[in-house]
């Protein structure tokens, strides 16, 4: 299997292809007849429909993953972990499911770059949402913890704020 | 037998003879056409003539030598060999020459469909198809009997983005009837699949109001899915069906959806507790046909379409009131509701977290910017061409010996 054009869009950060090329990829090689189940990089074909919030496909996709591989391989359940709190609307428990998974390093750059993306995206929600809301609410959706959340004070909770406002 | 052979491994050399130029591509097609029952009677020998020929530039000879090797009964163990070499003659053949003969395609694309199914791994079937597709089509209105077979095997697989590219194009020529009924069936599943609501009330609008003489399975189901799109989407069902659908579906639909049309009653009622009495009630029905999944999202809709409703009375309205007209649990779920509709761009709102109150506000949409005039001017560029065709059609059908013989009695 020819996993180059996967590689290189890795190596460029152009996450928002991956999930294309994966499907491509997936279908030519089906057609030739071969067996890929067991070396296809699921996780990575899940986090890039996630990236470009297509939470359909991820379904779709994790519904076809065979039961042997979901019991094998963590990340992929770690990976459909984090599909499924998007699916479910559950906006603090997406950041938990990114943080509660240590990730291998193939994935990490992914990973990172989708949590900067949600982070941004719940940011524009948020402002354009609320006209007032709890700190407390605010810095669970943006990532926080519940603990830090509870304890932050104002002006570090600005301080770190600051920075979603500059990206 | 000697002989016949003989007389087929002449034709192969014609085949490499004849392939060049496009007369000469005719001559072969009215050669291998008068060849038929040579082919046929020679099918279990003809295999390895294959690797004589080249998929792409003798496609014409080699399409015909394959689908009388095909014809013949074939066992599980030749089955994967089998698709795997249709599949490849499919990527590599020449679309001018295979479209000299249509028939013969698609009915070892047919066979191939077949093979696949008893493999049991419709996966394998998705590219070939979607290629198969794109080489037999004269142009991308045209419907051939292979759309449904790609749509069914999008299904199977589950994969659903391929067959949305397919779903795009409009289609103007139909081949037969029965592909189309089960196009727009199987189209409709995949729009539903992938949440395109709208393009799904379309293409289940189609079946049902396709003309028709007797009822059959396709609209019954077709029909079910339509009643529960429309509430999904559109928040209401009507049961009058319009001026264009036949007598026969008017007449005979609604026998076969009773549960379908009571939900869709007790929708428009507006209460979510005497909803999901409705929808226990019906349980099991809604599980045989496949619908259990539609018809919770269609609970889950009306919590959205009684919001919505809210914002036609309200300005502002505390989040523990939405929660009380709504039939929720709590203002926090009220909350949670409003922020979910407001990121889907199904609500504009505010909501107040300090007072717990929500402040509806207006589209802000003002129709200025490139974008909107971008896109109302395709839609004009399209309803032209839609014109276009109109009357095209419309000048077609009055040269139509039929139609006339028919109007001036």
């Amino acid at each position: 299997m020819d996993f180059s054009a996967l590689n290189d869009a890795l190596a460029s950060k152009s996450y928002d292809q991956i999930a294309d090329i994966c499907d491509t990829l997936m279908l030519q090689v089906s057609s030739q007849g071969v067996v890929f189940q067991d070396e296809w990089p699921y996780a990575i074909h899940l986090l890039g429909h996630i990236y470009i919030s297509d939470i359909n496909s991820a379904r779709f996709l994790w519904k076809r993953i065979p039961l042997a591989v979901k019991e094998r391989q963590p990340e992929v359940v770690a990976a459909w972990n984090i599909g499924q709190k998007l699916w479910t609307r559950d906006y603090a428990g997406v950041h938990e499911a990114i943080r509660e998974f240590n990730w291998s390093p193939e994935v990490q750059g992914i990973v990172a770059s989708f949590s900067e993306l949600y982070t941004k995206k719940m940011f524009e929600l948020l402002v354009s949402a609320y006209s007032t809301i709890s700190t407390q609410d605010t810095a669970l959706f943006l990532g926080l913890n519940a603990d830090d959340a509870a304890n932050c004070n104002l002006s570090s909770f600005f301080t770190w704020l600051i920075t979603f406002v500059q990206i | 037998m000697n002989l016949n052979m003989n007389s087929v491994e002449t034709l192969v050399a014609q085949i490499h003879g004849l392939s060049g130029s496009i007369s000469d591509i005719n001559q072969l097609h009215s050669l291998l056409k008068q060849s038929e029952d040579l082919f046929q009677s020679e099918s279990t020998r003809l295999a390895p003539l294959l690797t004589e020929l080249d998929p792409f530039m003798h496609s014409l000879g080699y399409l015909y030598i394959l689908d009388a090797c095909t014809s013949a009964p074939i066992s599980k163990e030749q089955a994967s060999e089998l698709v795997l070499s249709i599949a490849r003659f499919i990527n590599l053949c020449a679309a001018e020459q295979i479209r000299l003969a249509p028939d013969k395609f698609t009915s070892v694309c047919k066979r191939f469909k077949d093979q696949v199914m008893l493999l049991e791994d419709p996966m394998q079937g998705v590219a070939p198809m979607l290629t198969a597709i794109r080489k037999l089509q004269l142009s991308s209105e045209h419907l051939t009997t292979l759309h449904p077979d790609f749509l069914l095997f999008c299904l199977l697989a589950k994969c659903y983005k391929p067959g949305l590219s397919i779903l795009e194009d409009d289609i103007f020529d139909v081949d037969q009837p029965r592909d189309f009924f089960l196009y727009c069936y199987y189209g409709g599943m995949i729009c539903i699949g992938q949440k395109k609501f709208s393009k799904a009330l379309e293409l289940l609008h189609n079946v049902v109001t396709a003309p028709m003489s007797i009822l059959n399975a396709i609209v019954v189901e077709a029909y079910k899915k339509y009643i529960l799109v429309s509430l999904i989407h559109v928040g209401q069902f009507s049961i009058s069906f319009p001026k264009y659908t036949s007598s026969v579906a008017q007449r005979n639909l609604k026998n076969f959806s009773q549960p379908y049309l009571e939900l869709a009653n007790s929708y428009g009622a507006g209460k979510i507790s005497e909803l999901e009495l409705c929808v226990q009630a019906h349980n099991e029905k809604f599980e045989f046909d496949k619908n259990l999944g539609l018809v919770k999202q269609v609970v889950s809709c009306m919590y959205k379409r009684n919001i919505q409703r809210l914002t036609q009375t309200y300005l502002t309205l505390s989040l523990q009131d939405i929660a009380n007209t709504v039939q929720l649990n709590s203002a926090k779920e009220a909350e949670m509701h409003v922020l979910q509709m407001i990121q889907d761009g199904e609500i504009y709102a505010t909501i107040n977290q300090k007072d717990g109150m929500v402040r509806f506000l207006e589209d802000p949409e003002q129709y200025k910017t490139c974008e909107m005039i971008e896109r109302i001017d395709s839609s004009i560029q399209r309803i032209m061409m839609l014109s276009r065709k109109l009357t095209d059609m419309d000048e077609q059908l009055s040269c139509d010996p039929l139609y006339l013989a028919k109007v001036s009695l």
